[in-house]
């Protein structure tokens, strides 16, 4: 069974995402920050990672970079609800696998979760 | 017979008869040598008042000197280079000219004579001024309407990702329930429960967008019928119990009896009195101490809400009123537009009353409104 880290700040999104993956047989592991992402990652060595943007603290982006600093073979997939331009190339950029805009359909956030985990 | 010096002159009277300018020749001594038509039929003089005449006994003398004319004729008649051109204003007021001073040859080459070509660009100069202020105007509209699209794709972008999560979570929700993949029914009751809560949170948000939509095209209209004060802060302290309850918080009332009406908006003003307690119930930790007066001035009534929390630092206690501002302490938490602040503004000044803060970092705020009574 694999195992995916969410990150985001908002409690409902979080439980969205657990109740989601959850019923796809993946087990889940839950930060709120990005502070708490790195040292969730380190403790519990997912298979993937959902990674929000905007929170309080250290940002997507740079936990992103943070996680690969320590991983490089970290599998991040972002979802966001900022729509701004050029976010999506920073992502990628950083070092993200996948990018998501929130609301999304749940077959694309598996087929995404199918893709960056090599179709296995 | 007619001498050929005399037709030269007649000939140069017919050149110049409908010339709309003023021409004049003059000699070193400063003595006008010729005047054109449209120079006597402008100044009301006869060629025997100025042919022979030195200028300073034709021209007024403020135009000699504003235009500097005795000086700029001796200069083009001593180096022989035309002045090529200058403005300046009339006698009357409001009338502007433009000139010219050129040298005139003889046979020899010989410089001994300047003509000055006067003319009128009153008209030109007024439509010029026009044209600039119109222009100044248009450039203002222009940076008018360019700041408001920018408030306006601001405002999208803001409003679509503060809509964006609510419906993220309801989507996916409504698509597992769809695939019957939630069998359980305390479960699918949990969700039932959430999506009510983030489908509130929609409802919220968009009235909030509307309102400050209506506030900035000056749309917003507020009802004006006679208010109990007393019985609309009881209200609004009642609207926010259980969840000041849940942080143990203690609200007490601070209301004479004999509060006189105001007159406004029940709802706007009980909205303007649940945002600020909802602040102070949020921004104030566990068991804390908040009270709500309301103090007949002569005016007006003043409203206060008064916490013990963590204060606002000065300065952010101006922003905190602008719209999509989201305070230091409000960004810890997910799905704040920092529009509740900037609406309650809107509703008071909207009843002509004011609102501010007082505020210590650490020991708590206070937030004033005002309502006047008519």
């Amino acid at each position: 069974m694999k195992n995916i880290l969410v990150v985001d700040d908002d409690e409902d999104v979080q439980k969205m995402f657990k109740d989601i993956l959850e019923t796809y047989g993946y087990k889940v592991v839950q930060a709120a920050n990005g502070k708490e992402a790195v040292e969730k990652y380190i403790e519990s060595k997912p298979d993937i990672v959902i990674m929000d943007i905007l929170m309080p603290g250290v940002d997507g982006v740079k936990t992103t970079k943070k996680i690969l600093r320590r991983d490089k073979n970290a599998k991040i997939i972002v979802v966001t609800a900022v729509g701004k331009v050029g976010l999506e190339k920073d992502c990628i950029k950083a070092g993200a696998k996948a990018f998501i805009m929130k609301p999304f359909k749940i077959d694309a956030l598996l087929a995404a979760i199918q893709k960056v985990s090599g179709g296995a | 017979m007619v001498r050929g010096t005399e037709k030269v002159r007649e000939y140069l009277e017919e050149i110049t008869e409908p010339i709309p300018s003023t021409i004049l020749i003059i000699g070193r001594d400063l003595k006008i040598i010729y005047a054109n038509p449209h120079y006597y039929s402008v100044a009301g003089k006869r060629a025997k008042d100025v042919i022979g005449k030195n200028i300073w006994n034709v021209l007024s003398a403020s135009t000699i000197e504003r235009m500097g004319l005795d000086r700029k004729i001796r200069d083009v008649i001593e180096t022989g280079r035309p002045f090529e051109g200058g403005h300046a204003p009339g006698d009357r007021l409001g009338t502007f000219y433009f000139y010219k001073v050129r040298p005139i040859g003889d046979k020899h080459g010989d410089v001994s004579r300047a003509m000055i070509l006067v003319e009128d660009v009153t008209e030109l100069t007024n439509l010029e001024e026009r044209l600039k202020e119109s222009y100044g105007k248009l450039d203002a509209a222009y940076r008018e309407l360019k700041d408001a699209d920018k408030i306006k794709s601001d405002f999208i972008s803001k409003a679509s990702h503060g809509l964006r999560t609510p419906l993220t979570v309801i989507s996916s929700y409504i698509e597992l329930l769809e695939e019957k993949k939630i069998e359980n029914l305390e479960k699918r009751k949990e969700i039932t429960k959430i999506l009510k809560v983030q489908t509130d949170h929609m409802i919220d948000l968009i009235n909030d967008m509307l309102d400050v939509s209506r506030m900035e095209s000056k749309k917003f209209e507020i009802e004006r019928k006679k208010i109990d004060a007393k019985e609309l802060v009881n209200d609004a302290a009642e609207k926010v119990k259980t969840l000041s309850d849940l942080k143990g918080h203690n609200i007490s009332l601070e209301i004479p009896d004999d509060l006189p009406e105001v007159v406004g908006d029940r709802k706007r003003i009980e909205d303007v009195l649940t945002n600020l307690l909802t602040n102070a119930i949020r921004y104030t930790p566990e068991r804390g101490k908040i009270t709500i007066s309301v103090i007949d001035e002569n005016r007006h009534l003043h409203f206060t809400v008064t916490d013990n929390g963590i204060g606002i630092h000065r300065r952010e206690r101006k922003k905190i009123f602008e719209k999509f501002y989201v305070g230091s302490s409000a960004k810890k938490e997910p799905g704040r537009m920092g529009l509740g602040l900037s609406i309650a503004k809107g509703i008071v000044e909207a009843h002509g009353g004011e609102i501010w803060v007082e505020s210590r970092v650490g020991r708590g705020s206070k937030f004033h409104f005002t309502v006047p009574k008519e």
